[in-house]
């Protein structure tokens, strides 16, 4: 999968004229476009070990509708005079990416839309949906479009995964609890409050997250956002909710 | 809403609830995360905790001193504890809503809504989701039980004849309020309520007086011509100096407000103050996982609201019925009901203390007020 815009970090060559926001611009629709790409990335493997074909292709599809969302995202840069570059390479979206290919080489299709449906999206959606009120015009509007996208996707995903836990509650729970462990350790990690670990290698210059509070936005609204997110996914997948509550309690912050 | 209860077959109640402060919230997280993390600080959990849809946090098992034994579960709003002002009615209300589903969905015989809850079956009952084979109850007969009890004990050990005292209610035309006027203005010589809205105060007064109590009513307790003895403070004080020069030096004061705020100052160093409305369970009372002293912070063990008891007793007495619902239908009939209910499964009123810690240690030292 190649990215769809240069993964160049370099600031524009109309940094002069741009907003005063701009640059916090760029680094959300970089960090949402490298989610989609990954997304993408992750569809297109998930395709590959789907055995009915309508499976094959809708995976496809998502794939398809995922790389649309990141062109569009990077339009919505374009238009505001900013290159936003991806990082499918970047630590923590790496992490995530080898996270989904274990349960590619396992090819444990259900694993796979745990990770990329439950988690993933949840986390998407939230925070797309949070910077779709605060990012103005048709920025706005593109991240509001693409969370009501994202979770029509879910909805797809939540008929196939409570099928499967209505067939062994415990054995999913557990399967759902490991990849909690790995999954959503590394997005708790990429939502803290600051980036302890280092800088993430998406944002364009320093890390964002301080700046965010300058477009009415902020790490910790958007993490607490995609938290309440998965919690309310979980709560549908019919998971007991002390038992949820506890694994989002342990998270690391 | 809220999940599902796990492995569990039935529950008979459940208890919603939230958390009174963020050092409350924080313990809370902190036994969740368990030994192994470190706890979070203050300012990531004031971040992280208006994020969470009410949910089950606990199971609880409970059993009489007959022998009964039930089985229920905790539900907590996750209401910010510095959102429980008039700014966030709307979404708290909300909160609550998600947790009475959550309570519908664990399949629970009864809800005891405690704290900030209860106002949705006081004024707002419609508002509750519906399903057949669960009812609410506020639990504020048994709160009510609780701190007229409370009242009437600390009046005997200090050697005060209530006959002959004057009473301040303040909240007095809430569920509360109006309940503690009416069990215990019949026995007192004068009653002073105090509440915001004069009409519903006027019809209070009527009801009493028509029973021939002497009653004052005002809205703002520094307009009442005679300084009370006895007070009960079933609404929050928006600030002591409401109650300096109001109240006389040695008053007795039953802190029924949520969350309580009066504790001891030297503003009136005279003045016996306790935290009212809470009863202690004698049978056995357990968390899973063990949240004690952690869920319940009071310096005794087993001590809880008596508003969340009131559902636990009913479960105890197999009564799964509404018994208190709405506002100003609390009589004392049905406090004295009540009360006999719980006494049967070993719940009595909890040993007194106030923000000092227990009261029968401090009888003999001069507890103070403010806010």
């Amino acid at each position: 999968m190649e990215p769809v815009i240069d993964l160049k970090c370099s600031l524009p060559a109309n940094y002069t004229s741009l907003s005063p926001t701009a640059l916090i611009w760029q680094d959300v629709l970089a960090q949402a476009i490298t989610g989609e790409l990954m997304a993408a990335m992750n569809y297109t493997s998930l395709s590959e070990i789907c055995d009915d074909p309508e499976e094959v292709a809708d995976a496809l599809e998502h794939a398809a509708g995922e790389k649309g969302h990141a062109a569009a995202f990077a339009n919505e840069g374009r238009k505001i005079g900013v290159d936003a570059s991806s990082n499918v390479h970047a630590k923590h979206w790496k992490r995530l990416r080898e996270a989904f290919l274990r349960c590619i080489a396992e090819r444990d299709f259900i694993a796979c839309l745990i990770v990329q449906e439950i988690m993933l999206e949840s986390f998407a959606v939230a925070s797309y949906a949070r910077v779709g009120k605060a990012a103005p015009g048709t920025l706005g509007k593109t991240f509001a479009a693409i969370a009501a996208e994202e979770e029509e996707h879910i909805g797809h995903a939540m008929e196939i995964l409570k099928k499967e836990r209505a067939k062994d509650e415990q054995t999913f729970d557990d399967k759902l609890y490991r990849l909690h462990l790995e999954v959503m350790t590394t997005l708790a990690e990429m939502l803290a409050r600051d980036c302890r670990t280092g800088h993430c290698e998406v944002c364009h210059g320093s890390c964002v997250k301080p700046a965010l509070p300058d477009v009415s936005l902020s790490a910790a609204e958007l993490r607490g956002a995609s938290l309440h997110q998965y919690l309310k996914t979980l709560d549908k997948l019919g998971l007991p909710g002390e038992v949820t509550l506890t694994w989002v309690a342990q998270l690391p912050v | 809403m809220g999940g599902s209860i796990a492995g569990i077959a039935e529950i008979d109640f459940a208890l919603i609830g939230h958390q009174e402060s963020w050092r409350a919230a924080a313990d809370v997280l902190a036994a969740l995360r368990g030994p192994g993390h470190t706890p979070l600080p203050e300012e990531e959990i004031r971040d992280i905790l208006p994020w969470i849809p009410p949910r089950a946090v606990c199971h609880v098992e409970l059993a009489s001193t007959r022998g009964a034994k039930v089985h229920g579960v905790y539900i907590d709003s996750f209401i910010p504890p510095d959102r429980l002002g008039d700014a966030s009615v709307r979404d708290n209300l909300a909160r609550v809503r998600d947790a009475a589903a959550c309570a519908i969905q664990a399949g629970a015989k009864i809800v005891s809504l405690g704290g900030f809850s209860s106002i949705l079956l006081e004024g707002n009952v419609d508002q509750l989701p519906q399903r057949h084979g669960t009812v609410f109850t506020t639990g504020n007969t048994l709160t009510v039980s609780f701190i007229v009890q409370g009242i009437r004990k600390l009046c005997l050990q200090e050697g005060r004849d209530l006959r002959q005292s004057t009473l301040l209610i303040v909240g007095a035309t809430g569920d509360v309020g109006s309940g503690c006027a009416r069990c215990l203005a019949r026995g007192v010589k004068r009653a002073l309520l105090c509440a915001r809205n004069l009409e519903r105060l006027r019809k209070l007064a009527g009801e009493l007086a028509a029973e021939g109590v002497e009653v004052e009513i005002a809205t703002d307790p520094r307009q009442f011509t005679a300084d009370a003895d006895v007070v009960i403070c079933a609404a929050s004080l928006a600030s002591s100096s409401l109650l300096l020069g109001t109240i006389a030096p040695d008053a007795i004061i039953c802190d029924a407000g949520y969350p309580k705020n009066l504790s001891p100052s030297p503003a009136m160093p005279n003045a016996k103050v306790f935290y009212g409305g809470l009863g202690q369970v004698t049978g056995t009372l357990n968390f899973i996982p063990d949240l004690h002293g952690i869920l319940n912070r009071h310096p005794f063990p087993d001590v809880v609201h008596g508003c969340l008891l009131e559902g636990m007793a009913l479960a105890l007495e197999g009564r799964f019925e509404p018994f208190s619902r709405g506002r100003g239908l609390i009589t004392p009939e049905r406090v004295e009901e009540m009360e006999r209910i719980a006494a049967r499964h070993g719940i009595y009123l909890a040993p007194l203390y106030n923000a000092n810690g227990p009261l029968e240690a401090l009888l003999d030292c001069h507890a103070e007020v403010f806010v």
